[in-house]
């Protein structure tokens, strides 16, 4: 009889653990927060509690706001020398002290713009401020919308030669020799922020992470099951649910796309990214997506190839390492990397 | 033939005690199974935020229209045959009322200018995503 009730146990204990085994250890978590690089940021990451959980996300989210208030051109904030400090010097004698943070990522920046070939520019906000400014009026005022002067950006133009922005990396100063030359680092700054969290998770040991930061998607490691976690590309014409599905693992994915922030002038639209050499927003593509580990250098890519046409673009993507890109031009023409098929899900 | 007999008797015993057993383990195993009823994810909803914090969550099951005031700003939003939509904002410029209906694990709708954003989130299914861009 004894032997009975412990094989009795035994078998109610099987089942239950077999039953209760089914639930995963790690749970999966999301957090949001508004206004980050003036976009929606989306942190997703399997914990074994919530608030081990919360207390990342907090300091994910306090990562990013640190870097957003550094690198935004519109704002400045109480105590704090950021790149609208350094545009408002009108003076191209006078060095501006400044955050490591900020030097590391001008300095990132010129080596973006070797890279690009001069198409990723920080140096170019006195053209994309006239844009921008345009671009909020147009929208404020839809019936008043108006493309900016020619002459107007023409002008501009004249002020956004890179060797304006002088870096002293030793004495953590900047200074920008043209008065007339302004900073924006729209292109860039985001998935450079982006890229400075993910190596923060990985200091601290993390391994199942996904950052979603306006578009900028950065996987840290898999799901909690070690599956890599899935990007879908967002159809802009609305027929597929998803343009293709990608696995991520360790990855960047970052798209720049003419459908993300546009206005209208007289039923026409006008998108956010300009071509440096007509000075209006390129034409020809409706989205680009880089695949890379290094999500700054897949921002300023993926705004670089979107302004080149299929075939530069792709001699480009050709000839770095450890990068994939997927072009969708207006047309509606798809074309690939050589390497990127091998993230893409089969159905 | 004589031999069956005995365990015969014997299995009349063994006979009760197996039913027992069993019917122990079922009463075990339907405790776990309203055990794990009750205790489920919940099942796949719509976030709605505003400025990052939670405003609210509903069903993608339930048909219904919320409407998101904040000030002056309005959004409305229609949740229908499991997908949602933004069907009317007070944005300047419109791009969230552009933006296809969403029904995807992880598939965002966002009014930059009013700072609202519509999440949809699953009970991860295979071939669900986890973002979407």
């Amino acid at each position: 009889m004894k032997k009975r009730i412990l094989c009795f146990l035994l078998s109610a204990i099987t089942l239950c653990s077999l039953l209760t085994g089914c639930q995963p250890r790690l749970k999966k978590f999301s957090a949001y927060e508004f206004g980050l690089f003036d976009t929606i940021g989306a942190i997703t990451g399997y914990e074994e509690s919530e608030e081990e959980f919360n207390k990342v996300k907090t300091e994910i989210f306090n990562i990013l706001r640190e870097y957003h208030q550094l690198f935004d051109i519109y704002a400045v904030y109480p105590e704090k020398t950021n790149l609208c400090t350094i545009n408002n010097v009108k003076n191209g004698e006078v060095a501006t002290t400044v955050d490591k943070k900020i030097v590391d990522m001008l300095s990132f920046s010129k080596d973006a713009y070797t890279l690009t070939n001069g198409r990723v520019n920080v140096c170019m906000g006195s053209v994309l401020s006239i844009w921008h400014d345009y671009r909020e009026e147009g929208s404020d005022e839809p019936w008043n919308a108006k493309l900016p002067p020619m002459d107007d950006l023409v002008k501009a133009n004249e002020h956004t030669s890179i060797e304006n922005l002088v870096i002293d990396k030793e004495n953590l100063t900047v200074k920008i020799t043209d008065p007339n030359c302004r900073l924006d680092v729209g292109a860039i700054a985001k998935g450079y922020a982006v890229e400075r969290v993910a190596e923060y998770l990985e200091s601290i040991g993390k391994t199942n992470y996904l950052l979603n930061i306006g578009g900028n998607v950065r996987a840290i490691g898999t799901k909690g099951d070690g599956t890599p976690w899935l990007a879908g590309l967002e159809d802009p014409s609305g027929e597929k649910d998803f343009l293709d599905i990608l696995e991520l693992k360790d990855l960047s994915l970052v798209t720049s796309g003419s459908y993300q922030r546009y206005y209208y002038v007289d039923g026409k639209t006008y998108h956010h990214i300009i071509d440096k050499d007509t000075l209006m927003p390129s034409t020809g593509l409706t989205a680009v997506s880089v695949l890379t580990k290094d999500s700054g250098l897949g921002d300023a890519l993926s705004t670089s190839l979107f302004c080149m046409s299929v075939e530069d673009g792709l001699a480009l993507v050709e000839s770095l390492e450890g990068v994939e890109a997927r072009w969708l031009t207006e047309s509606g023409e798809t074309f690939y990397s050589t390497g990127f098929s091998q993230y893409i899900v089969k159905e | 033939m004589e031999k069956n007999n005995a365990p015969t008797v014997f299995g009349g015993r063994k006979l009760k005690n197996d039913l027992i057993f069993i019917i122990a383990l079922i009463v075990i195993l339907v405790c776990v199974g309203l055990g794990v009823y009750f205790f489920r994810k919940p099942g796949d909803t719509v976030k709605v935020l505003v400025d990052g914090k939670l405003y609210g969550t509903y069903s993608l099951k339930e048909e219904r229209e919320v409407e998101i005031k904040i000030g002056d700003n309005l959004n409305i939003l229609v949740i229908k045959d499991g997908t949602v939509d933004m069907i009317n904002a007070s944005c300047r410029d419109g791009i969230c009322v552009k933006h296809r209906p969403i029904s995807k694990n992880g598939e965002t709708i966002t009014c930059l200018p009013n700072k609202v954003s519509v999440v949809v989130e699953k009970t991860s299914e295979k071939g669900d995503v986890d973002t979407t861009v």
